[in-house]
C-alpha cells in the first residue's frame, strides 16, 4: 500500500499542526490565507515606511524638509504637542495642566481598583482628585495664577469632562434605574418620561441648551461656569442611557434573589446595594464599558459651545499656515491618544469579566 | 410562651380575579412541625409566602409570634427576622461565597460583628455538613449542597420559625435525602417548621400534622397516621393515590 501504513507519521510541534489545520487545510483556504496575510504585510509595510523609515522627527524641520523625505512629518507633533495637550491654557502655566491630567488619571485608575469600591473610599478618592485638579487648573490660590475655565483645553479638558460626567452620571443613572423600577406607578412613569425625553434629544442640543439657553431661564445664583453646566448636561445624557443599561442588567437578576434577601429581613437599601446592583452591573458590564467609550468620544462635541478639548485643540495644531499640510500626522497622533484610552478601558472590562466569572463557573 | 407561633384567620388572596386562597384558618403551635401537601396550584406556596409577606394578603389576619402582619414596615421587618425561608431554587447569592451568603444577613440585620458572624456561619455549615465548602461560590456546588447552604443561611438569623417551599423539588433524586436528613435533624431539635413538600416519607416520619390543600382551601388536616391511612375526604384519598400510587 502507501507509505502511511509503514509506521506512525512523525508529528510536528503542536503549534505547527494547528497552523496547518487552521489556515492551510485545503487549496482554497491556503489561497485565502496567503492573500490575507500578504495584504496585512503590505499594509503594515506601507505604514511602517511612511511612519518610521521615511518620516521626519527633527523638531526644527518644516514643510520643505518633510516633503523631501516623503514620509510622515512628526515635527508637527514635536512643535505643537503642548497645544494638543493643553489647548489655550497659558503657556507658562501648562505644567499645572499636566499635573492636573495626572491627578485625573490617578483618580480614574484608583476608582477602577476593587479595593476602593466602598462608598467612603470612592468618595474620598473622587473628592481628593477633583480638589487637586480644580486647585491646579483654576489657581487663584496658593500663589497660583488664576486661569479661568474658558482657557482650559486639550487633553486635560477632555479627561476632566469625561471623568466628571462619569462620576456624576453613574449615581444619577443608578437612581434613574431604581426609580423607573419603583412600585409606585407615578414615580416609575415620571422617571421613564424623563429618560425618554433626554434620549430623544441629540447630545449637541442638550449641551447647547445647558450652555447657552439656561442662562436666559435660570436666575444667576443657580448658574455656575459654563463648563460645569456643560458637564451637568453631559452627565444627564450619560445617565439616561446608562440607566437603561443598568435596568437591563437588573432584569437579568432572578426574582428569587430579592425574595431570599427579603425573607432574611434585609432592608431595601442593603438589598439594592449588596444583592441587586452587584449582579445587575455584572450582567450589564459589556454595555457599560461601551457606554464609557462612547461618552469619552462624545466629549469632542463640547467644541460647539466654545471649549477646546483634545480634538479641537488638535485641529488648531495644524491650523497655522506652516503646518496645514501636516493634518494627517496630527490626526494619527490624536487617534493614538484616543486608542490608548479605549484600549485600556476594554482591557479593564476584560479583567472585570474574568474577575466576576470566578463565582459563576 | 402560650402565644401561638402562627395564627392565620380567614386568609384571602386573589391574583386579579383568580381566588388563590379561600378563607384559610390555621394555628401553628411553637415547636410544631407541619407538612403542607396538595396538588399543584392548590395554594400551598402562596399560603406560606403570605406568612413572611412575600405575597400580600387581601383579607383576613396573620399573626406571627404575637406580631400582627399588616402594612406596618416595622412589623414586617420584625416578622421576617424571626421567620426563615428555604426556597425551591435555593436563591443563594451567586456573587458571594458560601460564607458570605451566611454572614450577610446577621451582619446587616442583627449587627453581628464579622468574626462572630463567621463563627456562627461555620457552626451552621457544620450542622448541614459542608463546612469545607465555605470559601466556594454557590455555582461550584451541587444542588443538594446549595440547598443545605440555603438552610444554613436561614439558620444564621436564628429564626423561631422556618418555612420550606418545596425544598427538594428542584433536586436530582440522589440529592434529596441529604437535604431531608438535615431537615429531619432540625425537626428533632424542636424548630417550628412548615414544609410544603411532596416527600410523603418525610411527612410520615417528621410531621406532627399534615395539612392537605386543594383549590385554595384546607380540605383536611390531621396526624400523618390518620391522613395517610384513612383520609377523611375523597379529594385527599384521590391525591394520595396519585402520589403514592406508583
Amino acid at each position: 500500500m502507501t507509505a502511511i501504513d509503514t509506521g506512525p507519521v512523525p508529528l510536528g510541534p503542536t503549534q505547527l499542526r494547528r497552523l496547518r489545520r487552521d489556515y492551510f487545510s485545503s487549496p482554497v483556504s491556503t489561497l485565502i490565507s496567503v492573500l490575507c496575510f500578504g495584504l496585512l504585510l503590505s499594509i503594515g509595510w506601507v505604514l511602517f515606511d511612511w511612519g518610521v523609515l521615511r518620516a521626519t522627527f527633527a523638531a526644527e524641520a518644516r514643510q520643505p524638509e518633510c516633503q523631501a523625505a516623503g514620509g510622515a512629518c512628526w515635527s508637527v507633533i514635536a512643535n505643537r504637542w503642548r497645544l494638543i495637550f493643553f489647548g489655550l491654557y497659558p503657556y507658562e502655566e501648562q505644567w499645572r495642566s499636566a499635573l492636573a491630567c495626572v491627578a485625573v488619571i490617578v483618580t480614574m485608575v484608583l476608582s477602577c481598583i476593587p479595593v476602593f469600591w466602598t462608598g467612603k473610599r470612592l468618595t474620598a478618592v473622587w473628592a481628593l482628585g477633583f480638589l487637586t485638579f480644580y486647585v491646579l487648573m483654576k489657581g487663584g490660590m496658593l500663589g497660583l495664577l488664576l486661569v479661568r475655565e474658558e482657557q482650559w483645553g486639550g487633553l486635560a479638558l477632555t479627561l476632566f469632562i469625561f471623568v466628571a460626567t462619569a462620576i456624576i452620571g453613574m449615581p444619577l443613572a443608578i437612581a434613574f434605574a431604581l426609580l423607573r423600577n419603583s412600585t409606585l406607578p407615578w414615580i416609575a412613569k415620571t422617571t421613564g418620561a424623563v429618560i425618554d425625553a433626554v434620549r430623544s434629544l441629540p447630545l449637541i442640543s442638550i449641551l447647547f441648551t445647558f450652555a447657552i439657553v439656561l442662562p436666559f431661564v435660570l436666575p444667576d445664583f443657580v448658574l455656575q461656569e459654563k463648563l460645569y453646566r456643560v458637564i451637568a448636561g453631559s452627565a444627564l445624557f450619560f445617565a439616561a442611557y446608562q440607566a437603561e443599561i443598568i435596568r437591563g442588567g437588573m432584569q437579568g437578576v432572578a426574582k428569587g434573589q430579592d425574595e431570599a434577601a427579603m425573607s432574611l429581613g434585609i432592608p431595601y437599601r442593603h438589598r439594592v446595594a449588596r444583592i441587586l446592583l452587584p449582579q445587575a452591573f455584572r450582567n450589564a458590564l459589556p454595555a457599560t464599558i461601551n457606554q464609557f467609550v462612547i461618552t469619552f468620544m462624545e466629549t469632542s462635541l463640547v467644541v460647539i459651545v466654545g471649549f477646546f478639548e483634545l480634538l479641537s485643540s488638535a485641529n488648531a495644531a495644524f491650523g497655522t499656515s506652516d503646518w496645514t499640510f501636516a493634518f494627517v500626522e496630527v490626526y494619527v497622533f490624536v487617534a493614538f491618544l484616543y486608542f490608548i484610552f479605549v484600549f485600556g478601558l476594554s482591557r479593564y472590562g476584560a479583567y472585570l469579566e474574568r474577575r466576576m466569572a470566578t463565582g459563576q463557573r | 410562651m402560650n402565644v401561638p407561633a402562627i395564627s392565620i384567620r380567614g386568609l384571602q388572596k386573589y391574583y386579579g380575579t383568580y381566588h388563590a386562597l379561600r378563607s384559610i384558618d390555621l394555628t401553628v403551635k411553637r415547636g410544631e412541625r407541619i407538612v403542607v401537601c396538595g396538588p399543584s396550584g392548590s395554594g400551598k406556596s402562596t399560603m406560606i409566602r403570605c406568612i413572611n409577606r412575600l405575597e400580600e394578603h387581601d383579607g383576613g389576619t396573620i399573626n406571627v409570634l404575637g406580631t400582627e402582619l399588616d402594612d406596618n414596615i416595622g412589623n414586617i421587618d420584625e416578622i421576617r427576622r424571626e421567620v426563615g425561608m428555604v426556597f425551591q431554587h435555593f436563591n443563594l447569592f451567586p456573587h458571594m461565597t458560601v460564607l458570605e451568603n451566611c454572614t450577610l444577613a446577621p451582619m446587616l440585620v442583627r449587627k453581628t460583628p464579622l468574626a462572630e458572624a463567621e463563627a456562627l456561619a461555620m457552626r451552621y455549615l457544620e450542622k448541614v455538613r459542608i463546612p469545607d465548602q465555605a470559601d466556594k461560590y454557590p455555582g461550584q456546588l451541587s444542588g443538594g449542597q446549595q440547598q443545605r447552604v440555603a438552610i444554613a443561611r436561614s439558620l444564621c438569623m436564628k429564626p423561631e420559625i422556618l418555612l420550606f417551599d418545596e425544598p427538594t423539588s428542584a433536586l436530582d433524586p440522589e440529592m434529596i435525602s441529604e437535604v431531608l436528613d438535615v431537615m429531619t435533624s432540625l425537626a428533632s431539635e424542636g424548630m417550628t417548621m412548615i414544609c410544603v413538600t411532596h416527600e410523603m416519607g418525610f411527612a410520615r416520619k417528621v410531621a406532627d400534622r399534615v395539612i392537605f390543600m386543594d383549590r385554595g382551601e384546607i380540605v383536611e388536616q390531621g396526624s400523618p397516621e390518620e391522613f395517610f391511612t384513612a383520609p377523611k375526604t375523597d379529594r385527599g384519598a384521590q391525591f394520595l393515590s396519585q402520589v403514592l400510587g406508583h
